[in-house]
Formats: structure tokens, sequence, C-alpha cells
């Protein structure tokens, strides 16, 4: 309390404001970061709705947000409670990040999170295996995981990826950066 | 079979849809969004009692479906696969089983979402825009 201007402190007269333009030059709208519960995802899930009705988007596009937005922090939540056992599992749940915005491709959903070193090449293969496909052949690769999954263990990633691209207008991106020995950080972004 | 027969109301919540069963009139409703924390946990009594009432209900009472389902995410999609492969089932075992969905004229995604069930399905499967008010 007595260090008025060190660490927290701070972002009242500084940091904030860097925050601010750091979203604004990337074009980010919407911005949730930190742990996700299924009660959080359903705050946010109105919340992006809302905010995107207040801009009077078409209301497909609004579907389609609303879709990919609730898919990928899904995915995260459901990655996150797989690693409950790993010694980084709360760096893990604390990391994730998911925004919306705006750039010269469109409206995007982009969202990111630690995970497991070992993971990031599987993930990523995933993704590379749909970047070639159209609109056809993403629908019967869908039709065809989803009759063959079991249900009892859930999906991993996988059809969520698959539904996501077949609303994405261009393929999906992804980005894996190195942040610790264990732990890489992973982006994932889609664009409508 | 008197069990099987019970009404059943399920009241939504955010992320969970209206269910109701109406045993004098054999009409399930299912109506809303769909994309609980885990899906399966959710519909798997619902899908239990399918079995059981699709086993005794008569073949000539006409069993109807009705669905409006705006946005259902990939594991409750899995779900309302396996009641709609139930259905189908019963039907091509000539029970009397109709589907019936209403969609939003402004949603493409359910409405794509319904015809993409109906291609793989042969019993009777209405989709209908939703009228308005």
């Amino acid at each position: 309390m007595r260090e008025k201007g060190s660490g927290v402190f701070r972002l009242i007269d500084r940091n904030l404001l860097e925050v601010q333009s750091i979203l604004r030059n990337n074009g980010i709208l919407i911005s949730f970061s930190g742990r996700l519960s299924q009660q959080l995802i359903e705050e946010y899930g109105d919340a992006v709705k809302t905010y995107l009705e207040s801009e009077s988007r078409p209301k497909n596009e609004i579907f389609h947000i609303f879709s990919i937005f609730i898919e990928m922090t899904q995915n995260i939540k459901n990655y996150c409670t797989s690693k409950t056992d790993s010694v980084s599992c709360d760096q893990i749940a604390q990391s994730s990040i998911v925004t919306i915005g705006k750039d010269d491709q469109g409206t995007y959903i982009c969202a990111g999170n630690l995970i497991e070193h070992t993971d990031a090449r599987p993930l990523g293969e995933r993704i590379d295996a749909l970047v070639h496909l159209d609109k056809d052949g993403l629908k019967t690769l869908y039709k065809e995981r989803l009759k063959s999954s079991e249900p009892k263990d859930g999906f991993g990633a996988g059809i969520g990826l698959i539904d996501m691209a077949r609303k994405a207008t261009s393929p999906i991106q992804y980005s894996v950066t190195e942040y610790a020995d264990n732990l890489s950080f992973f982006t994932i972004k889609a664009v409508v | 079979m008197n069990d099987i027969i019970q009404p059943i109301h399920i009241a939504p919540t955010r992320s969970t849809p209206e269910v109701r069963f109406d045993p004098a009139r054999h009409l399930l409703e299912i109506r809303g969004q769909s994309y609980p924390e885990n899906a399966f946990a959710f519909y798997e009594p619902l899908l239990r009692w399918m079995d059981g009432y699709l086993t005794h209900v008569q073949s000539e009472t006409i069993v109807e479906i009705e669905l409006q389902l705006p946005y259902i995410n990939t594991t409750s999609t899995k779900c309302f696969l396996m009641l709609l492969e139930k259905l189908d089932e019963a039907y091509r075992q000539g029970k009397k089983v109709a589907v019936r969905w209403q969609y939003d004229i402004d949603n493409e995604s359910e409405l794509e979402c319904a015809e993409e069930f109906k291609e793989d399905l042969s019993l009777p499967f209405d989709i209908v825009p939703k009228s308005a008010e």
C-alpha cells in the first residue's frame, strides 16, 4: 500500500493505456483472459452476442462467430480438464485468452493457451489436415467423424476443429511459440 | 410401460434446451440452445428413456418429435445424431415416427444442421421455417 508507484498501481497511470493500444492496434474488439469455466463461457458467449447485435451485424454472422467462440473456449477448457494431473495444470488453466476482432481478412476469433510441448505437433497436424479440404470435403469428414466418434470419451479437439473450419471463410490458422521447458503457447485463429 | 409414459419436463438453461414429453399426444419437444459442459451427461438419460419408450410404443401410435435448435455444439450434435438414429431405426421397424424441425429463417447454420441430419435418415423429417410470432 505504501509504494503507490510500484506493481499493480502502475496500471492506473500507464499500463492500462498500453494494453488498450495493443488491443486497438490488433483490431481486438473483445478479449477475455484467464481461467475458463462453463459458467464464464456462457456469460462471455452472451456478451459476445449482445455486442455483435449492438453493432447490427447480420444474424448469420453472429451465429457463426458465437458457434466458433463456444467451440474454441470449450476446447481450451476440455484441454485444461485433461491436464488435471499435470504439474503445469494451474499454469495452463490460467493461460487462456480468447479474442474477437477485425482485420483486413474480416472478423476473426482468435484464442490461445499454454499446452504441453508434446501436444503441439499432433494438434497442428490436425489443423494442417483440414487446410486443403473444400467445403464439401470438410462436410464429409465432419459427418464421418461424428458417426464414428465414441460418445463416452468426448472428442478431443477433432470434431470441433472441423466444425470451425466449416464455418470459417478461410482456412484456420495457428501458431506455436515456445514458452518454457515443457510448455508452448498455442494460438488458433478463424476468420468469418 | 407405466413409468415410460409419464410426462417429462426439463426446464431450459442458458446452455441446455427445454425438453417436454406429452404422453397423451406422444409428442416430444426439444427447444433451445445446447452447449453444456458435458452433453453426454445431459442427454444420456433421455437416450435411455427413448430406448425404453420406442420398445413399448404400439406400431399404430403416431410419435412426433418437434425440434427447435438454434445452436448446438459438436458434442450435442453427436447426441442428437444418436437420438435421431434410434428414431430412424424404430421407423424402419414399422413404427410411426416423424420429426418436424422449425428453424429460424435468419439462421442458415440451423437450417444446414437440420438438413444434414435429414440427409442420412429415412423417417419423415419436415424442416419448416418458424412462423413469425
